[in-house]
């Protein structure tokens, strides 16, 4: 017979019992729904995350903190460390100070690796108000960027000097929609000195930034401009400690960064690149994929069942067929192979209308969400559905169900004709 | 030629053994009708499927035109079965849900023909036995008549060169049974196809001419048709 023709028979088969096969297919649906959301809302998160990072770049640059404590237990179980003058941990883990450091700390540690050109601390600064010329004045909400990382801008260009300022898209559009005019002008930006007078500065527009979460509310200063707000507004307030620095290396390899890495691991400090921060972002994501995807994976498992029973009893009820077909000259082989077809059609079939039941449902939810509850991630997919996990989905539930079609074809193509035939 | 020398069959289950055939020899020339007869237990079934190939013995042989066929692998069986043989049995085992057509086509599905012959070819086989107009009927809405020539048109389909018939009336009245009876004498006739019936109707069995009776696992008479000793 030729596969056409088991394709045929497999498929009438299953219409005989259209109930069954309809229930049968139901479980699969279940399993192939839930996989493809959950896989969906794990690509959608990934989506977002990409979408939210793409636009800063910072490939000479690594960034450094200070390492969370060890947890309680762990601690208890350890020898006390040495006493070390620069660390200003006093052991309890919670006191804030141990997580902040001074430039000349850093740079103590820094200056046996090659290869590093400044160390930069994130300084944290607090704006009041921005205005252009006489225009309103708007609150303003202040970040810093350190020397090295660009980001992404509409119109303009990134920083790249002293006294810059790349001001968000919402914030550009107030002040004037056509955007590219504003590149050039000087931004008047205000805050608060340790005194609490108003200061103004006054940088120079580079850039409107693209639209991201980071980049999407803050105006960004270059590092001169936020060592001079900071210096204002922190004066008098004790040794300038910082908890986050950013170093800019000459160039950047593997093993510049494996160097560096190595020298702040040593004295307990995380030194990361954008892209090591990526990653750990991305794993974390892939890991929530996983742990989701395990219950779909449950209602495949126990749909699976559903198909091992129903082939069971369609060998049941079909054993005097299958003892005419074997008479008639039907090989084991065809035989197993068409109640294999008929368990992957089972599980093609409740595949293809989960997926789609699942990316209609992914699409109104996308909608849904986005305009009701979170309406400032415009542009983002709450559920992303790309080709490869659909593929994916259909593939494994198909694999599946071919796997739980084995041991009930594997029977049914082992009969014995003449007793099949005798079967009441 | 279906020849069958020193056939036997021992079944064995739960240790004890069973000789249901005992070196049996037995000559079917072709275009002969045969009927094997026997009480129930007599292995008159046994001898019917080793004949067809539908079971392998425990000794001797079977040879089809001199080559011998009871050491055929399964798939070589299978084609042969496909090919050179029909089958009709007692339940009629026709697919009810299914139309009378797909029913006499399987045997050429299983082999493996072109959609458009195959339909022709049922077709041909079911005008043979008078069913034309019932092609596209559900096995289920036919008569137990018309189904049981529904079996034969689906043992004709693939023009085999042996019918082999396993009570072919058992499930007909006697009326309707005759009929059957005299379409598959026909196409003996016409179409010069060895028929082997199984039967304990002793009617069917003298209208076979030759009268093949098993006892005990052996052949215990066989007569022709004008009553000599074969």
């Amino acid at each position: 017979m030729r596969l056409l023709g088991i394709i045929r028979m497999a498929n009438r088969s299953l219409l005989r019992n259209k109930l069954r096969t309809f229930l049968t297919i139901s479980a699969i649906f279940v399993g192939s729904f839930t996989l493809t959301l959950t896989n969906g809302l794990g690509d959608g998160l990934r989506a977002y995350v990409e979408n939210q990072v793409k636009n800063i770049e910072a490939e000479r640059v690594m960034f450094i903190r200070k390492q969370p404590p060890a947890a309680g237990s762990a601690k208890h179980n350890s020898e006390p460390p040495e006493y070390d003058p620069d660390d200003s941990d006093n052991g309890d883990g919670l006191d804030p100070n141990a997580y902040s450091y001074t430039r000349e700390q850093i740079e103590r540690i820094a200056k046996d690796v090659d290869g590093v050109v400044t160390i930069t601390p994130q300084y944290p600064i607090d704006g009041e108000y921005i205005m252009i010329g006489e225009s309103k004045k708007y609150r303003v909400e202040l970040g810093m960027l350190s020397s090295g990382v660009t980001q992404k801008t509409e119109v303009g260009r990134t920083i790249d000097g002293d006294d810059q300022v790349v001001i968000p898209l919402a914030v550009a559009r107030t002040f004037d929609p056509q955007i590219a005019n504003l590149v050039g002008k000087r931004a008047v930006i205000a805050y608060k000195n340790a005194a609490g007078e108003l200061k103004t500065v006054s940088p120079e527009i580079v850039g409107v930034a693209t639209k991201g979460m980071i980049v999407n509310t803050n105006s960004f200063v270059d590092a001169r401009t936020a060592e001079a707000i900071y210096k204002d507004q922190k004066v008098g307030n004790g040794p300038d400690k910082f908890y986050n620095f950013s170093l800019q290396m000459r160039a950047m390899t593997a093993e510049k960064a494996a160097a560096v890495k190595a020298a702040f691991q040593a004295k307990g400090f995380e030194a990361e690149t954008l892209a090591d921060q990526k990653k750990r972002t991305y794993d974390a994501i892939g890991i929530f994929k996983i742990g989701m995807n395990f219950f779909a994976m449950i209602a495949l498992l126990a749909a699976s069942f559903g198909i091992v029973n129903t082939l069971i009893i369609a060998v049941m009820e079909r054993t005097k067929e299958i003892g005419l077909q074997k008479a008639l000259g039907l090989g084991r082989g065809k035989i197993f192979l068409m109640f294999s077809l008929e368990s992957i059609l089972i599980g093609f079939w409740g595949a293809i209308i989960g997926i789609l039941s699942a990316i209609v449902s992914g699409v109104i939810a996308n909608r849904f969400l986005v305009s009701s509850y979170l309406p400032s991630f415009e542009g983002y997919d709450f559920f992303s559905f790309t080709l490869p996990s659909i593929v994916s989905v259909l593939a494994l539930v198909s694999a599946i169900a071919f796997i739980a079609g084995v041991f009930p074809a594997f029977r049914a193509s082992k009969l014995n004709p003449i007793e099949s035939l005798r079967y009441e | 030629m279906l020849e069958a020398v020193n056939l036997s069959k021992t079944y064995i289950s739960d240790g004890i053994s069973y000789d249901a055939l005992r070196a049996v020899d037995l000559k079917i020339d072709k275009g002969e009708r045969a009927a094997i007869t026997g009480r129930s237990g007599s292995g008159k079934s046994t001898l019917m499927h080793l004949l067809a190939c539908l079971d392998e013995p425990t000794g001797g042989k079977v040879l089809l035109d001199g080559k011998d066929i009871s050491g055929l692998s399964e798939r070589e069986r299978n084609v042969l079965r496909n090919e050179k043989f029909g089958f009709v049995f007692q339940q009629f085992f026709l697919n009810g849900r299914e139309t009378v057509l797909e029913n006499v086509a399987l045997p050429l599905r299983i082999r493996g023909w072109r959609e458009s012959k195959i339909r022709s070819a049922a077709k041909a086989a079911l005008a043979s036995v008078d069913l034309e107009d019932k092609a596209g009927k559900r096995a289920k809405d036919l008569s137990g008549g018309e189904k049981q020539r529904v079996c034969v048109a689906r043992a004709l389909v693939g023009e085999p060169q042996m019918i082999f018939a396993d009570e072919p009336t058992g499930n007909l009245d006697s009326t309707t049974g005759k009929l059957l009876e005299d379409m598959l004498f026909q196409l003996n006739a016409a179409r010069g196809i060895t028929l082997v019936i199984v039967t304990h109707d002793p009617d069917l069995a003298r209208r076979c001419g030759r009268v093949v009776n098993v006892k005990d696992g052996r052949i215990e008479t066989d007569l022709g048709a004008k009553g000599e000793v074969r």
